[in-house]
């Protein structure tokens, strides 16, 4: 069971550096979406089988959709391809990588160092979570509901300008 | 239901977290730096559900959800401004948008 | 190991069982389809026709394999392996008998609207893939469709998970002993099978990839065992839905008098008419027809059961 974890954490990282290298928009999203499976599995291994399935139905199910639609909407093709090889040579690399590098010293130092109890492990289901939302965490449920009102109205707002624009150019 | 030393799953978190910004800092294409945003938003989201199991309680897997719902608002709205600043500048490049006004 | 390895050729069996069945009901949709429309169906290859479903493989396996050379070639081959293997693994969960869903996983409901969101991604990828302009617009349409009625297939399938107690599939039909869920979930039923044809894009709902839109929408430019992936992965999407609503709505394997695994043949064999049976029966709506049917008539619909469902039950 523990290869597994390792295993799978390893596939998470390995996608994830596929997407921040990669140059074709299309193939770079499939390894995200590769690497939120891969989180999804490593949930159902700590327990919180709710939270990978709905990491898998919300996060790689719809959000990652979303993000296609617009991709395929734009259908840059070939020429972004080139551009994003123009982009992206050694020496933009070099600055942002050796600071994100000291960043994950940094963050793992601290987190090697500190002292993390390790009492209480214990698989929790969707019921339990549930009744928590139900219970204590109502009023962020009903927050979270807001915020995505926000979005909705936001989303919309945009898309009507988009229309009324291309009504005038047209 | 395995149990993990909890060192190695909040490096593995601020592994993830590292990639996804050195992606956000480096590329120019307004998707991928999205896409670099979505990764660090899963880091997080991680450690949240590692803490939850690990005490044993749901508060992880309700923040879980609390980040799902941001992540969620999040892009509807920047794909939407995304779509917006291609008709306006034909390019997708985060360096076309210099200008204040217009 | 040994428990392993039953596990394994549990798995083998059930995925040869699904593909055959997948196999055998383009031959029976022919079939039934000429027999609604007073025209005879495929009779000339073997006993009743039986054996034109090695003939259709024999003749998608002999075909080139053909990747167009503008298209996305990694992406292209990937489309169809996707629509295939999730609605494949989607049948993991499902409780053929008691004791028998190959995996009862506490939250299997869950795991098949997981499965059915990836499924979208064969879709999209497909038209993507393709590089042709109606294939994409076909695919664009096809998976916006798909998104929205799964909303309406989750928020119908609440109402299930609300009166059973469980996401367990196995304790959903465990819950149906006294009373099938048909009666008390009667306007869920409605939503998930609408919701479900929807999903599945068969008619009425398969305007993106109708022959005569868009070219044949995303799947285009597929020709071989490509296209012939496509094609199974529509059929198991099928049989998907019949089984689902066996099991949530009409006690699964629950029966008087035969074995259990008869009855869920039995009961899933009906739906899997009905579906052939709309395909022959119904027109096509339009895409903004069916775009506002869904939104503006079946979201209220789902959640008025939902409130419903949940007052009485509290």
């Amino acid at each position: 069971m523990t290869t597994l974890f390792y295993l799978t954490m390893l596939i998470a990282l390995l996608a994830a550096l596929q997407v921040v290298r990669g140059l074709n928009a299309v193939h770079a999203l499939l390894h995200l979406i590769v690497a939120l499976l891969a989180l999804a599995l490593l949930f159902f291994l700590l327990g919180a089988p709710f939270a990978a399935a709905l990491e898998v139905i919300v996060y790689a199910g719809a959000i990652m959709v979303l993000m296609v639609f617009v991709i395929m909407m734009l259908n840059q093709g070939d020429a972004a391809v080139e551009q994003e090889r123009a982009w992206l040579d050694g020496a933009s690399w070099r600055g942002p990588g050796l600071l994100c590098a000291l960043l994950l010293l940094e963050l793992g130092y601290l987190l090697l160092a500190s002292d993390t109890g390790s009492a209480g492990w214990r698989p929790v289901a969707a019921a339990e979570v549930g009744r928590a939302l139900y219970g204590p965490y109502l009023l962020l449920v009903e927050l979270a509901s807001m915020l995505l009102l926000a979005a909705l109205v936001g989303a919309w707002h945009l898309a009507r300008a988009l229309k009324n624009r291309r009504g005038e150019e047209s | 239901m395995t149990e993990l030393p909890v060192e190695h799953g909040l490096l593995f978190a601020a592994a993830l977290f590292c990639i996804g910004l050195v992606g956000v800092l480096i590329r120019r294409n307004l998707i991928f730096i999205l896409m670099s945003l979505e990764l660090m938003l899963n880091a997080t989201a991680f450690v949240f559900v590692l803490g939850g199991a690990l005490h044993g309680n749901a508060d992880g897997q309700v923040m879980f959800l609390m980040i799902l719902t941001l992540a969620a608002a999040e892009i509807a709205v920047a794909l939407a401004l995304v779509v917006h600043l291609y008709r306006r500048y034909r390019s997708l490049d985060a360096d076309r948008l210099e200008a204040m006004k217009g | 190991m040994a428990e392993f390895a039953v596990i394994i050729f549990r798995a083998l069996a059930l995925l040869l069982a699904l593909v055959l069945s997948a196999a055998l009901l383009t031959w029976a949709e022919r079939r039934l389809l000429g027999l609604w429309q007073d025209r005879y169906g495929p009779n000339r290859v073997g006993p009743f026709g039986l054996l034109q479903v090695v003939a259709d493989m024999l003749k998608l396996l002999g075909k080139q394999e053909f990747v167009p050379p503008f298209a996305d070639k990694p992406v292209f081959i990937l489309a169809p392996a996707i629509a295939m293997s999730t609605m494949l693994l989607a049948f993991a969960v499902i409780p053929f008998a008691p004791g028998f869903p190959l995996a009862d996983l506490n939250l299997g409901l869950l795991f098949f609207l997981a499965m059915s969101s990836l499924a979208v991604y064969a879709i999209l990828l497909g038209g993507y893939a393709s590089n042709n302009k109606y294939a994409l617009l076909g695919s664009l349409r096809s998976a916006a469709q798909v998104l929205s009625y799964e909303v309406f297939m989750g928020l119908a399938l609440l109402g299930v998970v609300l009166q059973a107690g469980s996401f367990s599939l196995g304790q959903i039909v465990e819950a149906q002993r006294e009373l099938w869920f048909c009666i008390p979930q009667f306007l869920a039923m409605v939503l998930f099978f609408i919701a479900g044809i929807a999903e599945s894009h068969r008619l009425p709902f398969d305007l993106p990839e109708a022959e005569h839109e868009l070219t044949a929408g995303f799947h285009t430019e597929y020709s071989g065992m490509k296209f012939g992936m496509f094609f199974v992965g529509e059929y198991l999407g099928v049989i998907l839905i019949s089984s689902l609503m066996t099991t949530l709505f009409f006690g699964g394997w629950l029966g008087p008098v035969l074995p259990p695994w008869l009855w869920f043949l039995l009961k899933t064999l009906f739906f899997v008419l009905l579906f052939v049976l709309l395909r022959a029966a119904l027109p096509r709506p339009r895409y903004d027809q069916l775009m506002a049917f869904g939104w503006k008539c079946l979201l209220p619909l789902a959640l008025l059961n939902l409130t419903v469902t949940a007052l009485v039950l509290l």
